[in-house]
């Protein structure tokens, strides 16, 4: 039996009172003359087996009146069947409510968000004192703290731009209410359950910790949403998720609030549409639906820099593939060789050693094609200042760069260590040591570990290779990092170096969130080890297993029947 | 004179206040008399004489048959009319007498001395000798029985003379009474009668087979017969250092029950012993109290 105030069980000791006020009982009563005291002892001898029997019983009697006063006071809990369980037993119990920005979808008129509110009110209201609570939102955290600040950060709680991972918080609140030393443990999973929140893993439920998750509405709307949207070649490429079935809609894209494209794109599709040309410097659009029941999707920003493209040269040393490249680039426009015309230096030189003299502002070195000028190169570069230089040969592997696009597991078979620089410079690995280095010293320097020839690496031979090479000489070498994406409310912030901009991060929500399928309940019941339980039977099954019934009433009853007895035997056995 | 104004009918506290014994005992017996209007007591110890002849006329019953055996005539007894009775009132004048249970009653000793005074003063004006022997645990006063004038006055100086007794009513004292007793007649014994049952009732059926008539009038306060008092209390015995604490309300009904039965003992052993038993109240009108000696 638990006790809803086992605190009150201290009061068990006023047990005792009877039996030490029988024991103490050594109080000088009144004297008063009697003659016929020989009447009274007499009366007193008939009367004496009666009268011990009669006060073992009002001890007994007055003793269990005060243990079941006690006890009441206490509350125990006593088992109860669903219908009857008022309180529960102390319960550990981590409540999930996902407002992702799925569930700003309207549904019959209201959010959905507004009735999983109601429900983890509904739950956050049935706990006790003696619970322990936390509160998990989107964001993942786990907040704890006394209902009434639980139940305010439920009501104030708003669509959130996050993705929530169910599979992970339930496994987060499973771990936690598992290390309370409470009676029970529940995990309550408030969520429209979409089948893309599910990972594809099993959450670790530990056993003895029950998981009831709220049955979603059965069905939710087709829904449409932008997914996607990026800058690549001059054009933004635009993908649309959502119900999978569900009609084209329309997209539309702005720079600057100005309206530069609209195609028709269903979900799965991407639709590309072309910007207009724009001065150098970095710009930001967004593409837009029609809005639908869910609006957190119907809008993505994006960001691009348009740049003016490096001039570039590149020694014979360089190598025939670097060249070729160069000259595919520059037919594009992207790259414009030096030497070609005009009076403005090489942004960029391509060579075996930094090149000084001709005043590049960057220069990409490949290691010497003889091996004895290794030292020789080591030594220029140590005189530029910059702490990387070339090692020893290092063991052939596959690339692995995540800055750069289309290059990762291309095979490197003959390559130099990189050495000396900061783990923070790297910009591709192989074998986990560093390929491609970045010295960002005053004379840039990009150091490559390997000579870009088929001889030493199969990228010169990738479809890769030139939009690695315009990564290389546009983006890499002027230090700029690529844009970004990360997840959160639609929005661009910028990275500057000096009063250089050199990146962008873009947010956004995941794209996941616009598919609103709800997952099958035995997938729920596999994938989270949840019951799937619709409204009236989650508020009925949430604490159920620890159902109690305040037992103080049949206690304070049993204490009044006691009480009417001690009476009765106080008077009438007089 | 109607009943409600008649003293003997009254409370007796409310009756002992009207003034000493003498008035009291005085007023109840004017109220008691006049209420039977005849002698409650009939004398049957009156003293032989003479013979004379029997006359026509005589009471057959008072006929000498002896005479009439021996010498073939007829005579009758003479009697001695004056001296009708010898009266012996015995009281108990123990320590605890003298107790009450409310203050607004008569002590057991005051309340036996009214009515042993009225009940001489009755015998007295009917003729009758009568005396007076108070006790405790040895015999305080002797008033013998006369029936000349001033006796009863001297009945009642004997009461007031003797004090509450500062011992208990000792079995000793009852033995040492029947050797007063030499002559016959009639012995009221008022006692609460707190001793030993068996020993008294030696002492009383000595003298009852002396040939006394004897009544025994056993007082009790009201607050004897029935227990009460506080949640708890040490009652102490007057008469020894006995004492024993006890719940009244606990007790109540059991001592009740013990003391009806004590009553019922006494009454049976003197009824065996052809010894008139009366149990009266400290509360009971002195009227009805001699109404039940009568």
């Amino acid at each position: 039996m638990t006790f809803l105030h086992p605190l009150a069980l201290v009061g068990l000791v006023a047990a005792a009172i009877p039996a030490l006020l029988h024991l103490l009982e050594r109080r000088v009563p009144p004297e008063a003359e009697f003659p016929p005291l020989r009447y009274l002892s007499e009366a007193e001898r008939q009367s004496a087996r009666r009268l011990k029997l009669r006060h073992l019983l009002l001890l007994i009697l007055r003793t269990l009146l005060i243990v079941l006063i006690v006890l009441a006071a206490a509350r125990p809990l006593v088992p109860a069947r669903t219908g009857g369980a008022t309180v529960h037993a102390p319960t550990a119990l981590a409540l999930i409510l996902d407002n992702s920005a799925s569930s700003g979808v309207v549904v019959d008129g209201r959010p959905v968000l507004d009735r999983l509110r109601a429900v983890a009110r509904g739950s956050l209201a049935r706990t006790a004192a003696g619970d322990r609570v936390w509160l998990i939102l989107a964001d993942g955290v786990a907040r704890g703290g006394v209902r009434e600040r639980l139940l305010a950060t439920v009501d104030s709680a708003a669509v959130s731009p996050r993705r929530l991972d169910l599979s992970a918080a339930v496994q987060q609140a499973a771990r936690l209410v598992d290390a309370e030393p409470l009676p029970a443990r529940e995990v309550h999973v408030v969520s429209d359950l979409q089948r893309t929140a599910l990972g594809a893993g099993r959450a670790d439920v530990p056993r003895g910790v029950r998981v009831l998750a709220l049955a979603p509405p059965p069905q939710p709307p087709a829904n449409r949403g932008i997914g996607t949207a990026r800058v690549t070649d001059g054009a933004v490429t635009v993908g649309v998720v959502g119900t999978p079935g569900a009609a084209a809609a329309a997209v539309t894209v702005r720079v600057r609030g100005r309206e530069v494209g609209r195609a028709l794109a269903a979900p799965g599709a991407a639709v590309s549409i072309a910007l207009p040309p724009l001065a150098p410097g970095w710009w930001v659009g967004e593409a837009t639906l029609d809005p639908d029941e869910l609006r957190a999707d119907d809008r993505r920003v994006f960001a691009w820099r348009v740049a003016p493209p490096a001039r570039v040269t590149a020694p014979q040393d360089a190598g025939p593939f670097v060249a070729a490249a160069l000259a595919v680039l520059a037919e594009g426009g992207k790259v414009g060789i030096a030497g070609a015309g005009g009076a403005r230096g090489p942004d960029v030189s391509i060579g075996e050693r930094p090149d000084r003299r001709g005043g590049a502002r960057t220069n990409v070195v490949i290691p010497p094609v003889d091996a004895a000028l290794v030292g020789q190169v080591n030594r220029a570069l140590a005189a530029g200042g910059g702490p990387w230089r070339f090692g020893g040969p290092g063991t052939p592997g596959p690339i692995a760069a995540s800055s750069v696009a289309g290059i990762d597991g291309i095979q490197v078979t003959r390559r130099y260590r990189l050495e000396g620089g900061e783990d923070s410079t790297v910009v591709a690995r192989v074998n986990g040591e560093p390929w491609l280095v970045r010295d960002p010293g005053e004379g840039r320097v990009l150091l490559l570990g390997s000579r870009l020839d088929t001889a030493w690496t199969a990228l010169p031979a990738a479809p890769a290779f030139v939009p690695f090479v315009d990564a290389l000489v546009n983006r890499l070498a002027r230090g700029e990092a690529p844009v970004a994406e990360a997840e959160g409310a639609p929005r661009v912030e910028f990275r500057t170096r000096g009063t250089d901009t050199v990146g962008a991060t873009v947010y956004g929500i995941d794209a996941r969130e616009s598919e609103l399928a709800a997952a099958p309940p035995a997938l729920v019941r596999r994938l989270l080890g949840a019951e799937v339980l619709e409204d009236p039977a989650f508020a009925a099954a949430r604490f159920a297993g620890t159902g109690r019934a305040d037992g103080s009433w049949l206690l304070l009853a049993l204490a009044l029947v006691v009480a009417v007895v001690e009476l009765g035997v106080a008077t009438l056995t007089r | 004179m109607t009943d409600v104004q008649r003293v003997d009918l009254l409370d007796p506290a409310e009756v002992a206040r009207l003034g000493g014994i003498e008035i009291v005992a005085q007023g109840v017996v004017e109220g008691f008399l006049a209420g039977i209007h005849r002698s409650p007591f009939r004398g049957f110890s009156v003293e032989f004489t003479e013979h004379r002849a029997y006359q026509p006329g005589d009471e057959p019953r008072y006929l000498d048959w002896k005479m009439l055996a021996r010498s073939d005539r007829l005579f009758v007894k003479q009697f001695e009319e004056e001296t009708n009775l010898r009266a012996m009132i015995l009281v108990d004048a123990s320590r605890s007498m003298a107790w009450r249970g409310a203050p607004a009653r008569l002590t057991k000793r005051a309340y036996g001395d009214r009515l042993a005074a009225a009940l001489a003063l009755i015998l007295l004006r009917q003729r009758d000798a009568t005396g007076l022997i108070t006790f405790d645990e040895a015999v305080r006063e002797v008033v013998p029985a006369r029936v000349k004038s001033g006796q009863w006055a001297r009945l009642v100086r004997g009461l007031v003379r003797t004090p509450d007794g500062r011992g208990t009513a000792a079995q000793a004292a009852l033995v040492r009474l029947t050797a007063l007793l030499a002559r016959r007649g009639l012995v009221v014994l008022v006692s609460d009668l707190l001793f030993d049952r068996d020993l008294a009732l030696t002492a009383l059926r000595y003298l009852r087979h002396r040939g006394h008539q004897v009544i025994v009038v056993h007082l009790m306060d009201p607050a004897e017969a029935e227990l009460s008092g506080p949640p708890e209390v040490r009652f102490r015995d007057p008469e020894s250092a006995a004492s024993v604490v006890v719940r009244p309300r606990e007790l109540a009904r059991v001592y009740g029950e013990t003391v009806r039965r004590e009553i019922a003992a006494w009454r049976t052993a003197c009824r065996r012993h052809g010894i008139a038993y009366h149990h009266v109240l400290t509360d009971m009108p002195f009227g009805m109290a001699l109404r039940l000696l009568a």
